[in-house]
């Protein structure tokens, strides 16, 4: 390539050796020691003694753990969530994005430091402000939503219908506010003369003017639905805080990592089963990897049409 | 779209991400009995009891938790900002036999997240004996696949002409380094928030690896609202308060840096 460098890799070493090293460190042996944790027989239970004799059982966690229906849930609560707070997040954090461009410069920052707020805050004290704030009778939700509109206020945290609909809200008025902020920097970043050129063509609120900012922030939309859609099936805090560890009413809340969480370690369920959630955690990875798969295969699509 | 109608929508917004963390500063102050009805924002009268019993470690040792967090947060995001600028100016500006699938490992890592591995992770660092320390919860969140992607976007900016000065001067890339980084200082700070602010947020590997004696953040909130220690509401709000702040003023202060850096990351 023009002006690249072809470097000897011992001349590059020390750029990239400390990443490569650390990566082999706590990703790559992680990964291979729990595969073969995901091989042995999970009867015995955790055990340090020096006499333990380790059985392997080939695929059997990971056939126990696709029959478990409990894994089933927490994946398809996993699912749920992440792409309720995709659907949601992505769309509204343009829109706001686009509305920001729109006013002046001067009051840009300040309010998008606002909207930025709550992606600051731990988890965990969002959780509590949900709690607090927005559920319950007198909630906030409850309050100026919900019974303006002449229904019966929702128990939030033990219905199970909405236990799910109040994790994805908690999700998009974490992110959305950041979003937004990518957006903006993206949108800012569009050369000038393109706007020009769509006014000069006589198309200012049109379907160009759309355009341009639609292709302005393409490459950023993909970036942060990874983001979210990783930040999702990781997703532990907010529901752990929430729900005080457990799945919640009826198992409604209860997400993968929550739930590879109950398995492993006591405290959850006390089941000290390793072998089994290294099992689970192993399945995550496909699961990440055919999500994004079908995003970007969609977007495609989108792109052809 | 019309300039008003954009004003108020992103004005109800704002309020609306915002008005909650008011609600929570000011409920601190507060008797259980007015925080059980949200729609009062001031309390009756201002009662700092609640800073005083958190932080004389009634319940826990908070101001421990605070340090310890902090401690965590700044040498894991320092660390994984140099860490990852270095890999991102080699994947960046030089090429080599094995670069693309050097990139490949780097988005592996950020699709498959810390989170879901925390089992292995658990086990492996059992086997090391390092359980319990919060060394090793800043070292397995060094090498970070966002930020390598991140500081490769970044460095792309750097004019190509540069690289073949450098090449007829017989630069080492690493004196290179060396020489260019400073130049992308809104990029690292940029970075660095943004790592910090993930670290801060950090709580299932927290709960693994770390023993009762080092509470971080996330796990001290998690236990104060847990029945058990039958704190009164305001302190779990006053406890949230006060983990808020350090990261708010460190974001405000380099808001418009990070503003810049990324308008000029070349994503688009």
């Amino acid at each position: 390539m023009h002006g690249m460098p072809q470097e000897r890799i011992r001349l590059l070493y020390p750029l990239l050796g400390p990443f490569v090293l650390l990566w082999i460190l706590f990703w790559l042996v992680p990964l291979g020691w729990g595969f073969e944790l995901s091989l042995q027989d999970s009867s015995h239970g955790f055990s340090n003694s020096v006499e333990h004799q380790v059985q392997y059982v080939g695929f059997d966690n990971f056939e126990r753990t696709l029959n478990d229906p409990k894994f089933q849930k927490a994946l398809i609560n996993s699912l749920k969530y992440v792409v309720g707070s995709v659907i949601c997040i992505v769309p509204l954090g343009f829109l706001l994005a686009v509305a920001l461009f729109d006013i002046p410069r001067f009051a840009r920052g300040v309010i998008t430091f606002m909207l930025l707020i709550p992606g600051l805050a731990l988890p965990g004290a969002m959780s509590k402000l949900f709690y607090l704030f927005f559920h319950g009778r007198e909630g906030a939700l409850n309050q100026y939503l919900v019974i303006p509109l002449g229904l019966d206020p929702i128990n939030w945290m033990m219905d199970p219908d909405f236990i799910m609909p109040s994790l994805v809200m908690q999700a998009v008025w974490r992110w959305t506010g950041v979003v937004s902020l990518f957006f903006l920097c993206g949108l800012e970043a569009i050369p000038r003369w393109q706007f020009e050129l769509a006014k000069l063509e006589g198309f200012k609120n049109g379907a160009k003017f759309r355009m341009i900012l639609i292709t302005g922030v393409r490459k950023l939309a993909i970036f942060v639905s990874v983001f979210l859609i990783v930040d999702g099936v990781a997703a532990f805090s907010g529901a752990y805080t929430l729900l005080g560890g457990s799945g919640g009413m009826l198992d409604a809340g209860l997400l993968l990592v929550t739930y590879v969480y109950q398995v492993a370690f006591p405290g959850g369920s006390g089941r000290f089963d390793l072998p089994g959630a290294a099992a689970m955690s192993l399945l995550v990875a496909p699961l990440v990897a055919g999500l994004l798969f079908l995003m970007l295969k969609s977007r495609s699509l989108f792109l052809q049409s | 779209m019309n300039r008003f109608f954009s004003l108020v929508l992103v004005l109800g917004f704002a309020l609306l991400s915002a008005y909650p963390f008011g609600w929570m500063f000011f409920s601190s102050f507060k008797t259980n009995k007015e925080i059980y009805q949200p729609k009062q924002l001031l309390p009756e009268e201002f009662d700092g009891q609640a800073y005083s019993l958190l932080l004389e470690g009634k319940y826990l040792d908070f101001e421990g938790s605070l340090w310890q967090s902090f401690f965590i947060a700044t040498s894991q995001s320092f660390l994984a900002t140099g860490v990852s600028a270095l890999a991102g100016f080699a994947l960046a500006k030089y090429s080599f036999r094995g670069k693309s699938l050097l990139l490949g490992l780097a988005v592996l890592i950020i699709l498959i997240p810390r989170q879901a591995l925390v089992v292995p992770v658990f086990e492996w660092f059992n086997w090391l004996g390092w359980t319990g320390s919060s060394f090793s919860l800043i070292l397995c969140g060094i090498a970070s696949g966002l930020g390598v992607v991140f500081f490769t976007q970044s460095f792309k900016n750097l004019p190509n002409e540069l690289m073949e000065v450098s090449q007829i001067e017989g630069l080492r890339p690493f004196r290179l380094f060396i020489l260019v980084f400073p130049l992308f200082g809104p990029g690292l700070i940029t970075y660095f928030l943004l790592h910090f602010a993930l670290c801060w947020q950090e709580h299932l590997l927290a709960l693994l690896l770390l023993d009762d004696s080092h509470l971080t953040l996330p796990l001290a909130l998690a236990k104060l609202s847990d029945s058990s220690h039958r704190a009164p509401e305001s302190v779990g709000m006053a406890a949230a308060t006060l983990s808020f702040i350090p990261i708010l003023c460190l974001f405000a202060l380099f808001f418009n840096k990070m503003r810049t850096a990324l308008s000029q990351l070349s994503l688009n």
